[in-house]
């Protein structure tokens, strides 16, 4: 029972650090970045890289922060920009940046399958449970990554702008906001994240070219549900996350995996927030 | 140019001669392809012939994409889920049930069952009222990761992640499979060639153009939605099992969302809307991975992402069209410039008003709105509107911004938008029926914006207004138009019967209102709704048009229901005023009355509020 | 359009002539292999064994006055990769014979291929029994040689009485494990419960909880090649499981990447490198000498493909030419003095063995603990010759 809880939180933590950057480009651009698989892959390699030279895993983390947020910013310049436009052109041209990310590192890595040591191991007594010391480091880390967003968007004047174009892009620029200089700050940030947050869940499984895609369609779910704002996206990932905990155990692994995607789109169907009356 | 109405005989002639002048080339077309299709495995080596007949039906899969992306609008990044169904409906039958003339039927058929299943629940889910293009995206996309993991949970039966393969089917050679496979590529190529230039066809791009315009035209866009989204499943289930009879082994890649994206690629690729474009790219981009793949896998994939991002960012319209326009530029110089010949030109008909079927007349009222009220959340927009209209009335809504006259035309068109009341039209309770359903009960709505099909020429806006009681054909074009008596005239009188071939959106503001209002009376209404129909008109505009709106009511008997803010306009048509303020009826009666009355000169100068309804 | 449609076929046609090159001067083996996937952790070992066989073998003269040449295809661990590989290799380079481990999706996939293409097939990778075709030997483990000897350990020298086993959702998780279930059940043991992940899924928390649940003496799991082994150690340590830990997929050279969390599993298989013989010093003295720092661990899934390639070369000399039919025939009577000991792929086209039942070390080598000398394959392929 214990086990079970501290999976679902455990599970939610993970799942709210891979989408949080991905909400934050949704709501200031209203644009669904499908390169965040990628970016995440790419963080993931940082996290390798690291190992390779024989550095303390967290070191990783700034590492790969850093380079998220530098693809970041030629990305959004280069093809994200052109389109702010076309939504759907977005996704597809953020899907192909994808590819072309997941090739390069192809060629550098080679297409094989990569591992890296969890920066903190072993196991913790929690009311007489064994549960997985880096698991529960990782809420904290979720915590933190929720918290900071919110102190930044509330309590800086970038912040205040951000949150301004968030609510009516136009109204924004007509009071004097550089909106464009928002999105660009936005987009390297959300990039930034998804690198973090890639680098982090390395050490639980296994790191290949293509390993972000899959989290790239549940953080995608997530995001939709959820609309633009970050408590409302904790609380998707705990309800979600939380089923698909559930529906693993009890069903199958197997169909565990649907449990979020499913459900999210059973959500929209009934109750369509936001997003739905384009 | 018009033609005398009722030259029927001179019509079916001609429009035979249209007929078979647009398909002869098609045929002739499709069988330079089977040719070429025939002598293909003679020249090429077995491992090409492999590789191009698994190509060849991958591009009928990218067809479907093409289909509903280019013409429809919808972006579905999900027909891989339709091809897995066909697919494995053969491995699974195949592999439990044996081989044999029995088994081969079965399994095809549920394939099909099976696609058109899946299908109908993602257009449910995807297809309905409001619903934006993002939504529909998504569950597409959603769709094929369900099925890759229901493929996963299966177990021993369905492989999981091996697969099945090993098991027996059809028996053909190697060139056998290759001629089939081109056979039903060239074949559905040009079926759905002849669909998308027909006047069905234009429908389709015109719900991607203006959904809502074709909503308010009475279209049941969902249930149209639908309907091409289930047959573009079953052609995929069918090159699906097609697929799994030739390469024996299923596996659940084939329902991946990977593969169901690398269509849309290659669709993007090719170009959007073009057919050929999509087919080319996909045949072309297969064959050369299999033949690069051994020798040079990474950089292939890299440039095949790097030039689609450039094609989205740079080429949105894709390689095809491109190229083709390049050609064209080069070729016009010697080819000069086309002339229109007088044999395409559209002929309208004038329907004889005893004919004009429209919508039965029910018993009562042609409008009736009882306590009709709208609110968003505590704000009240509408409250208790009663009101009655009768046919042969003009009817002007004014009052001061704000009032809610918009709103109140909205409620009347659609019936999920008020939020209480009783609305009847020609007697029928429009319940909670969405503007589609409003039209066929006799509601035509002309919006505040002229609200038409900006790409599609003024012939074809007309057509598509009268797509619901003239069925388009799903094969040919037809050059005949009928229009009711009253879009007739406005036709003429506006000066629009001159620019029939003219693209809705370079015609002047003026023009498009009457384009829009044309388009509204072709629908057969008995209850014309307008919405500012004078915004922005010259005088002499605003007098023709007053002059129509006069005889929509007297001679046709309509009834018209008119937001205005034109004062002296309202004052020279209508027969009666409705004043609204703060969503209630201030004041209803004739136009003397109103004008004369204090009560609304002094809402209309804000001059106090305290003066209730009298 | 007719015009676009002439010009493809003509720049198609064009195309295919520039690929395929001629390879009348070598005899080719062809080597689909999972570079990319669940199996590409092991993959790399398995193309330096095949390379060194190459070498040793053009070395002596090479084959029939020919040289001996290898073209690597990537068959990415599954059906539709090998679909593809094997309809590369066979159709488009026209390889002499396929010699290869792959998992059972991709073998299972590529063998109509290989039927169609009348190409004689070794295939090297331990796997589940009871495949069969006209075309292939297999000269690596089956069940019926590799799991009595865990199960029997566990049994008779840990006292373990309940058992779990985990697999990847393929061919070879459920055959393995379906054949150690019957075998437990059999000595009297009982099996807990079996769960399957797809082969590549990298989450397996609610597997753990359920064995968390249930508490067995003993894990026996058996997963595809490389990344599913790791991953599901490395989260099993993670949470603490206390269990005896038996691998029936894992090999040497995996276990070594694991580091840490691969210790004190228990393994069983055909080839350790801590083997002592002869011929394994000196297989292992070649490898050195020709890859130097870049020589990855030999192991259980690419020691077979050295001795297949060196029984083909053998099998071709016997049957004086490379067609598929006498090949055939002939490499069911010649053996071959491998690392592994005596190779001989004449029992229903695979061969006994002698296996090993092991115990990682600290260093990720393997303590060898019991041998069992020329274990029969059982019947495997009863309608072939």
């Amino acid at each position: 029972m214990v086990a079970q809880l501290l999976d679902v939180v455990s599970t939610a933590a993970i799942l709210y650090a891979v989408a949080a950057g991905l909400l934050l480009v949704f709501g200031v651009m209203k644009i669904i970045n499908f390169a965040h698989g990628a970016l995440l892959t790419v963080g993931s390699y940082a996290a390798v890289v690291a190992g390779q030279y024989g550095l303390n895993p967290w070191l990783a983390l700034p590492v790969a922060a850093a380079v998220g947020a530098l693809l970041g910013i030629v990305i959004e310049y280069f093809v994200v920009r052109p389109l702010y436009a076309r939504p759907l052109d977005a996704i597809l041209a953020t899907w192909g940046l994808g590819i072309v990310i997941g090739q390069l590192l192809t060629i550098s890595f080679g297409r094989g399958v990569h591992f890296s040591e969890p920066p903190l191991r072993g196991v913790v007594d929690i009311l007489a449970v064994d549960y997985s010391r880096y698991r529960l480091a990782l809420i904290g880390v979720a915590v933190v990554i929720g918290v900071g967003i919110s102190a930044l968007l509330s309590r800086t004047r970038l912040g205040l702008d951000t949150r301004a174009v968030i609510m009516n892009e136009d109204l924004a620029r007509g009071i004097g906001i550089n909106s464009g200089r928002v999105r660009f700050i936005t987009f390297a940030v959300g990039s930034s994240l998804a690198a973090a947050a890639g680098m982090l869940i390395t050490p639980l499984s296994s790191v290949d070219p293509n390993m972000g895609t899959p989290w790239l369609v549940n953080a995608f779910m997530l995001v939709l549900v959820s609309g633009s704002s970050l408590v409302s996206l904790a609380i998707a990932c705990v309800v979600l996350g939380g089923a698909q905990v559930l529906v693993s155990s009890y069903v199958s692994p197997i169909l565990g995996g649907l449990t979020i995607a499913v459900l999210a789109a059973i959500i929209l169907r009934v109750r369509p927030q936001g997003f739905a009356h384009a | 140019m018009l033609e005398p109405p009722g030259s029927e005989a001179m019509l079916s002639g001609s429009a035979l001669q249209q007929t078979r002048g647009r398909l002869l080339p098609v045929l002739a077309v499709l069988l330079t392809c089977l040719a070429v299709v025939g002598i293909a495995p003679y020249l090429l080596d077995t491992y090409s012939v492999n590789v191009l007949t698994r190509s060849l039906l991958y591009a009928c899969v990218a067809l479907t994409v093409d289909m509903l992306w280019g013409y429809m609008g919808i972006l579905t990044f999900g027909q891989s889920a339709f091809f897995a169904a066909g697919a494995y409906s053969a491995g699974l039958f195949f592999t439990h049930s044996g081989f044999g003339p029995g088994t081969a039927l079965a399994a095809l058929a549920m394939g099909i069952l099976a696609a058109i299943a899946m299908a109908v629940i993602v257009g449910w889910l995807a297809f309905w009222h409001g619903v934006s293009e993002l939504y529909a995206s998504v569950i597409t996309l959603v769709l094929p990761i369900v099925c890759t993991q229901l493929l996963y949970s299966g177990g021993a039966f369905t492989g999981s992640s091996s697969g099945l393969s090993g098991f027996e089917s059809i028996d053909l050679s190697v060139e056998a499979w290759f001629w089939t496979a081109g056979t039903l590529l060239a074949t559905l190529t040009a079926a759905a060639w002849v669909f998308v230039s027909s006047d069905a066809g234009q429908v389709l791009v015109a719900i991607r153009e203006n959904e809502q315009r074709c909503q308010y035209l009475g279209l049941d866009t969902p249930r149209l939605k639908i309907l091409l989204f289930v047959a573009c499943a079953v052609v995929c289930a069918i090159t699906g099992y097609v697929f799994a009879c030739y390469s024996m082994v299923v596996s659940p890649e084939l329902a991946g969302f990977v593969f169901g994206t690398e269509l849309v690629i290659y669709t993007v690729l090719g170009g959007r809307a073009t057919l050929i474009g999509p087919v080319l790219a996909t045949i072309a981009v297969d064959y050369e991975s299999a033949q690069l793949s051994g020798d040079y896998p990474f950089v292939w994939k890299l440039i095949l992402g790097s030039v689609f991002v450039v094609v989205i960012v740079a080429f949105p319209r894709g390689l095809l069209p491109f190229v083709g326009d390049l050609l064209r530029r080069a070729t016009a110089a010697w080819r000069g410039s086309p002339r229109a010949s007088t044999a395409d030109l559209p002929i309208i008909d004038v329907l004889d008003p005893a004919e004009a079927i429209g919508t039965s007349a029910g018993s009562g009222a042609a409008l009736r709105l009882e306590g009709v009220a709208k609110h968003f959340g505590s704000l009240k927009v509408l409250d208790g509107i009663t009101l009655t209209a009768g046919a042969g009335e003009l009817v002007s809504l004014v009052g001061p911004n704000g009032a809610g006259k918009t709103t109140l035309m909205r409620c009347i068109a659609d019936g999920l938008e008020r939020s209480s009341g009783r609305i009847e039209v020609n007697g029928h309770d429009i319940g909670r029926s969405p503007p589609e359903f409003c039209v066929r009960l006799g509601v035509g709505r002309k919006f505040q914006t002229a609200n038409v099909f900006n790409t599609l020429t003024v012939a074809e806006c007309l057509r598509i207004a009268r797509a619901r009681l003239d069925r388009p054909s799903v094969f040919s074009r037809s050059r005949l138009i009928r229009l009711p008596p009253a879009a007739y005239r406005t036709l003429v009188a506006t000066g629009l019967d001159q620019k029939l071939d003219s693209p809705a959106g370079i015609l002047s503001h003026g023009l498009k209102q009457a384009l829009e209002l044309t388009m509204v009376l072709a629908l057969e209404a008995r209850v014309i709704l307008l919405d500012e129909p004078t915004a922005g008109l010259t005088k002499e505009e605003r007098a023709v048009i007053g002059s129509i709106l006069k005889d929509l009511v007297k001679v046709d008997g309509l009834c018209v229901l008119l937001v205005e803010h034109d004062l002296d306009f309202v004052r020279q048509i209508s027969s009666r005023v409705v004043v609204l303020h703060q969503g209630k009826i201030l004041l209803d009666g004739s136009v003397d009355e109103v004008v004369e009355s204090h009560l609304v000169k002094s809402i209309y100068s804000g001059a106090g509020h305290q003066a209730g309804p009298t | 359009m007719p015009i676009s449609r002439f010009l493809v076929g003509t720049s198609l046609a064009i195309t295919l002539a520039c690929g395929g090159a001629a390879f009348a001067q070598n005899i080719t083996i062809g080597v689909p292999v999972g570079l990319s996937g669940a199996n590409s952790v092991v993959a790399p070992s398995v193309v330096q064994a095949a390379e060194l066989a190459v070498d040793e073998i053009n070395a002596a003269g090479g084959l029939l006055g020919k040289k001996l040449a290898l073209e690597v295809a990537d068959d990415g661990s599954g059906a539709a990769g090998a679909q593809k590989a094997f309809d590369a290799l066979i159709f488009q380079k026209k390889v002499n014979v396929l010699i290869s481990m792959e998992t059972s999706a991709a073998r299972n996939a590529g063998l109509p291929i290989v039927t169609r293409g009348k190409t004689p097939f070794i295939y090297t990778s331990f796997y589940e029994g009871r495949s069969c075709n006209k075309y292939m030997y297999i000269n690596a483990w089956v069940p019926d040689q590799q799991v009595a000897p865990m199960v029997d350990f566990f049994m008779d020298k840990k006292d373990s009485k309940t058992f779990f086993l985990i697999g990847s959702d393929y061919a070879f998780g459920r055959g393995m494990l379906s054949f150690t279930k019957n075998y437990v059940e059999k000595r009297g043991g009982k099996v807990l419960g079996d769960e399957y992940n797809p082969m590549d899924a990298t989450d397996w928390t609610a597997i753990i909880s359920k064995i968390r649940a249930t508490n067995p003496d003993a894990l026996l799991m058996s997963t595809a090649g490389g990344a599913p082994n790791v991953t599901l150690t490395k989260q099993l340590r993670a949470a603490g499981i206390k269990a005896h830990f038996g691998n029936l997929g894992l090999d040497e050279g995996t276990a070594k990447s694991m580091g840490a969390d691969a210790e004190g599993t228990y393994l069983a298989g055909s080839y350790y490198t801590s083997v002592e013989t002869p011929a394994n010093t000196k297989f292992l003295g070649a490898m050195k000498t020709k890859f130097g720092e870049k020589l990855l661990t030999p192991n259980d899934l690419s020691t077979p493909q050295y001795e297949a390639v060196h029984l083909y070369a053998l099998a071709v000399k016997k049957a004086g030419t490379t067609d598929a039919e006498p090949v055939l025939a002939a490499l069911k009577d010649v053996s071959f003095e491998g690392p592994r000991g005596l190779i001989q792929m004449n029992k229903e086209r695979h061969a006994p063995l002698t296996m090993y039942l092991g115990q990682v070390k600290p260093d990720g080598t393997v303590n060898i603990m019991s041998t069992f000398k020329d274990v029969d394959p059982g019947s495997q392929c009863p309608k072939l010759d």
